[in-house]
């Protein structure tokens, strides 16, 4: 029997190629989307989830409060995870990482490695990292070991073994040795670098006073708890633990410190680590629209094999009198959805391998090297198939099996009114998700752009940021380039706005408008005397540093708008002069500076400190002629060789550094503009199929029509205000739940855009414009051709 | 064999009720073979949907084999129907997906018939009814005779005790018409039940008896035999 089953479908899906080929070609661009966007949500869940300990990992962050506010710490005190072990038995083992930069020095080559992290040996006990060459037992014990990746072993040494040779980092100023070697890290973990440095290197030879510190905030800290350890109770237990040990430092700094655990295969979706961080509200986003895309195809689906049901008639009425009962029909007709949804399955994955690459290109990461990566994954997809197969097969089932045999074997068919509304509803769900997703990618748009354009504070234009270090090469370059007329300007400084450098945030006390010292915690950038003018920041009170002031360098604080607001000063102004104390320095507000974007418009601007030098300006910013760039650019590169041979040539523009940070909504925007494109597109044959499929069936009336005298016109209007009508409604529909979804979205950015009314009425013309073409080319079609003829075959 | 009382059947459309069977009586005696005739629209094919148990009577009773069946929900019909009921019909009605030896292969299927039987079968009732060499064509490739010879092949390939022709020559030719109309009173004489719905006094006059119809009523019956 169910041979005949399949030798029929079969041979009827041959027999109509066009209509077979309309309706597995739709249903396998919308599987392989949705195949796509699933092989991503798989993706974005299976951050640091491959660990075989990873239900027992936590990530400890740090909830900071002081009297201006709270925030959170996604790093960790240096010495409370050791305290914590020993107090508490819950806690199996930790490890802190640190992410940072190093120079190494291999024989006479120089490297400048930004992807580093400096690790407890206790690394390989929690995660699942493997080493290649070592014994992960002690290759982190001892103060400078250093294990390199792969990669970079082989980058340095060839074919070489690395163990046991000697790298020299931070200038020359130590010998690390190599200890190991480890498997080139996975791209789905927030742990990872291209060597990793022994943490003890910090605590016994760079920084003993690191022991001893409090609330030095430089590492993630990971703790790994016992089997039967509960994190909500363990939570408890350290906050009574910090408050017996670390209460009186607590209050007298008036800095209350609470430690939370977030379970790490959350952090990247829930929480963030850096600038490596997910979004759930983004794989919400593409799970929806892969539910959309698949759903436009299945209704494709269904309303192309119901509206050609009556092809099959006749067959069914057929089975009827022979014998078949109503349940055996209805399974024929779903073995052969099935048989459909099969072939679809198969052009799919052929469909989906074929562009991963690019997707993954788009993705800006390789979400799945090949769709056989995991072969559950294939699994999953044909369940999907079938589901499709089962679920949109339903319907088309029931109405052939429901045919009235004495009606159909005459020929006569009643159409239902409630299939035809039946089948202009799934129409509208169809166009309602096309306007949906039109309205999301308009906005999405919007939003980008406007983060692009915004007025951020500062002038980001032709500034070219070298990552020097400080020292007597720095200066010496200085002074090389002092003369060269194509650098308009110099500035030092410690960071730049966009995340380049580094900015401390650091626990400061001013004197707020009661005249009370209160405690914040403040950004704190270092930057020179040409800074500001450099950046066009604008000074709204007080004055710049200056070199003629030798104590502007030790005791000056200038801060921005945002601080004098915390400190209770209406007016700028009111802030010249109060006190500060920052540890290190302490002193007088100099000036104010107007509030400017340093970070990305998702964030609020932050309370800001600018101090001047110290030490610590690494990084040498030149405003530059951009008209001789690239001599420029070779010109630099002279000197940096000649005055700071120990580094690499490092160099970025500060516009596109700071655009680097909306990448990943560039990602997400360009991704579903493409999805779009194609919900668009499976909607649109669908569409087809049914418009050319109703002007069939109205082949007579036309006929009669034009007969009777009606032009070309008069028809087109007659068949598309059907299908017109179907799509105002979707617009009406669509709209408001695009506006609930759209600014919900929105709500995730500090900064935004408002939703104006002709994104909807944009998007609504876009759809109307393509359905009215699909429609009216059939129709066109229709209606030019000879009435007698079409008369004739009926 | 059949037996029919007082049998009614209305078609409701928006305004207008149709009486299409009026009252009808009649009996069918197993073995015979019998012709109804009448003007189109006095329900002859209304009578035989229902006899075939395609449809049911909105009154009256219909005993089959001294059954009642006239309350017969859709399962019970179709199960009552693929063992006992064959059907010719003037359309000839094959799958046209399906190969001859395919199409005459389907009711043995439902009826659950095992593979080598139902090869066994097919085979001899193609051959019976000269069409063998057909068997790997499909529908559209035959002639009209042909294709009614594979109807009526499909029709008594289960061997039903009736078979009910709905105008089996209405689209044949004369030489062609004659030859389906010695096929089934062949399979008459072999014992099968058959009831003819026919314009045709040609046809008819193979039959034993001839009732006539008109508005849903029988008006008179002739016996031939």
């Amino acid at each position: 029997m169910i041979r005949n089953y399949f030798k029929i479908a079969w041979r009827h899906l041959w027999k109509f190629k066009a209509y077979a080929a309309l309706n597995i070609g739709g249903l396998a661009i919308g599987m392989s989307a949705g195949f796509l966007l699933l092989l991503y949500i798989i993706f974005e869940f299976s951050y640091d989830n491959f660990h075989s300990k990873s239900d027992r990992l936590y990530r400890v962050v740090t909830d900071i409060t002081t009297p201006s506010g709270e925030h959170e710490n996604t790093s960790v005190d240096w010495n409370i995870l050791s305290e914590l072990q020993s107090e508490l038995p819950q806690i199996e083992d930790y490890t802190r990482v640190q992410n940072t930069d190093l120079d190494v020095r291999v024989n006479s080559e120089t490297y400048q490695e930004n992807e580093v992290i400096a690790a407890d040996a206790s690394l390989f006990n929690l995660f699942d990292f493997k080493l290649v060459q070592g014994d992960p037992a002690t290759a982190l014990t001892a103060p400078l070991s250093i294990i390199l990746s792969e990669n970079t072993a082989k980058k340095y040494f060839g074919a070489k073994n690395p163990l046991g040779r000697v790298l020299k980092i931070m200038d020359g100023k130590y010998n690390a040795k190599v200890t190991g070697v480890v498997k080139d890290f996975p791209e789905n973990t927030l742990i990872k670098g291209d060597m990793i440095l022994s943490l003890s290197t910090y605590t016994e030879v760079i920084d003993p006073s690191l022991k001893d510190s409090w609330a030095e905030f430089s590492n993630y800290g990971y703790v790994l708890l016992n089997q039967d350890a509960s994190p909500e109770i363990l939570e408890e237990k350290i906050k009574k633990y910090n408050e017996e040990a670390h209460g009186d430092i607590m209050n007298k700094t008036q800095l209350k410190l609470v430690y939370r655990l977030e379970p790490l295969k959350d952090v990247y979706l829930f929480s963030n680590q850096g600038n490596v961080n997910g979004k759930i509200s983004n794989v919400y986003t593409f799970g929806i629209v892969a539910v959309f895309i698949i759903l436009i195809a299945a209704i494709n689906f269904i309303n192309l094999t119901t509206a050609r049901s009556t092809e099959r008639a006749k067959e069914v009425g057929i089975r009827k009198v022979i014998g078949a009962q109503k349940r055996q029909l209805t399974f024929q007709f779903l073995s052969e959805s099935m048989i459909i949804c099969f072939f679809a399955f198969i052009f799919s994955i052929g469909l989906t391998a074929l562009v991963l690459p690019y997707f993954n290109e788009l993705a800006g990461k390789v979400v799945a090297s090949t769709i056989f990566d995991q072969p559950s994954n294939l699994l999953i997809l044909f369940g999907i198939a079938m589901g499709i197969a089962l679920i949109a097969g339903s319907y088309p089932a029931w109405v052939l099996s429901s045919f009235k045999t004495t009606y159909v074997l005459k020929g006569k068919f009643s159409r239902s009114s409630k299939g035809t509304w039946l089948r202009k509803g799934l129409v509208i769900s169809q166009f309602t998700i096309s306007v949906l997703l039109i309205i999301g990618t308009i906005i999405i748009y919007k939003q980008t752009n406007f983060m692009r354009a915004k007025d951020l504070g500062f002038n980001k234009e032709q500034l070219l940021v070298l990552e020097t270090g400080v020292g007597t090469g720095q200066d010496r370059l200085k002074s090389a380039l002092a003369e060269n007329p194509n650098i308009l300007s110099m500035s030092t400084s410690s960071g730049v706005p966009g995340g380049g450098g580094k900015k401390e945030a650091i626990l400061s006390t001013v004197e707020n408008k009661k005249g009370h010292n209160q405690s914040l915690a403040l950004i704190r950038n270092h930057v020179d005397v040409h800074y500001i003018p450099q950046l066009d920041l604008k000074l709204v009170a007080g004055r710049n540093f200056s070199n003629e002031l030798a104590s502007d360098s030790t005791t000056a604080l200038i801060i921005n708008e945002k601080t004098t607001q915390m400190l209770g000063y209406a007016n700028p102004k009111n802030a010249i002069g109060k006190k500060f104390d920052q540890g290190d320095r302490k002193g007088q507000i100099i000036g104010v500076v107007r509030d400017f974007h340093f970070t990305s418009l998702q964030k609020e601007i932050r309370a800001l400190s600018i101090v001047m030098g110290g030490n610590q300006n690494q990084l040498l910013n030149l405003k530059v002629n951009t008209e001789n760039l690239q001599e420029t650019i070779s010109t630099i590169e002279t000197y940096w060789e000649r005055y700071i041979p120990k580094k690499t040539f490092d160099y970025y523009f500060l516009d596109e550094f700071f655009d680097r940070q909306y990448r990943s909504e560039e990602q997400f925007g360009t991704l579903f503009l493409i999805f779009t494109i194609l919900a668009l597109f499976i909607a649109s044959l669908g569409l087809l199929g049914l418009a050319s499929y109703s002007i069939m069936q109205r082949r007579r009336e036309i006929g009669i029509r034009k007969i009777m005298g009606a032009s070309v016109l008069s028809i087109l209007n007659l068949v598309s205000a059907d299908f017109l009508k179907l799509i105002l409604i979707s617009i009406s529909i669509a709209s408001p739940i695009a506006w609930y979804f759209t600014y919900n979205w929105l709500q995730d950015f500090a900064y935004r855009i408002s939703i104006e009314w002709w994104v909807f009425v944009t998007a609504g013309l876009v759809t109307l414009f393509i359905s009215l073409l699909i429609v009216s080319f059939q129709v066109i079609k229709a209606a030019i051709a000879n009435p007698i003829k079409s008369l004739r075959t009926e | 064999m059949i037996k029919i009382t007082n049998l009614e059947k209305y078609y409701q459309t928006e305004e207008v009720q149709t009486i299409a069977l009026n009252k009808l009586s009649f009996e069918v005696k197993e073995g015979e073979f019998a012709a109804i005739m009448g003007p189109s629209g006095c329900g002859k094919s209304t009578l035989l949907n229902i006899l075939g148990l395609l449809d049911d009577p909105d009154g009256g009773s219909y005993l089959f084999n001294g059954i009642e069946v006239a309350g017969y929900n859709e399962r019970k019909r179709a199960q009552l129907r693929k063992h006992n009921i064959g059907f010719v019909f003037q359309s000839f009605n094959l799958i046209d997906e399906l190969s001859v030896f395919e199409n005459v292969e389907l009711p043995l299927i439902y009826t659950g018939v095992k593979p080598a039987e139902r090869k066994e079968r097919v085979h001899q009732v193609l051959e019976k009814m000269g069409i063998m060499h057909r068997r790997k064509h499909f529908p559209q490739q035959l002639s009209g005779g042909q294709q009614q010879r594979v109807a009526v092949a499909r029709a008594v390939v289960n061997n039903p005790k009736l078979i009910l022709a709905d105008e089996p020559t209405g689209n044949l030719d004369s030489s062609n018409g004659n030859e389906v109309m010695d096929l089934l009173t062949e399979l008459n004489e072999a014992g099968t039940t058959i009831i003819m719905v026919t314009h045709s006094e040609h046809d008819a006059k193979f039959s034993h008896r001839i009732i006539r119809m008109l508005d849903g009523q029988k008006v008179t019956e002739n016996v031939l035999v």
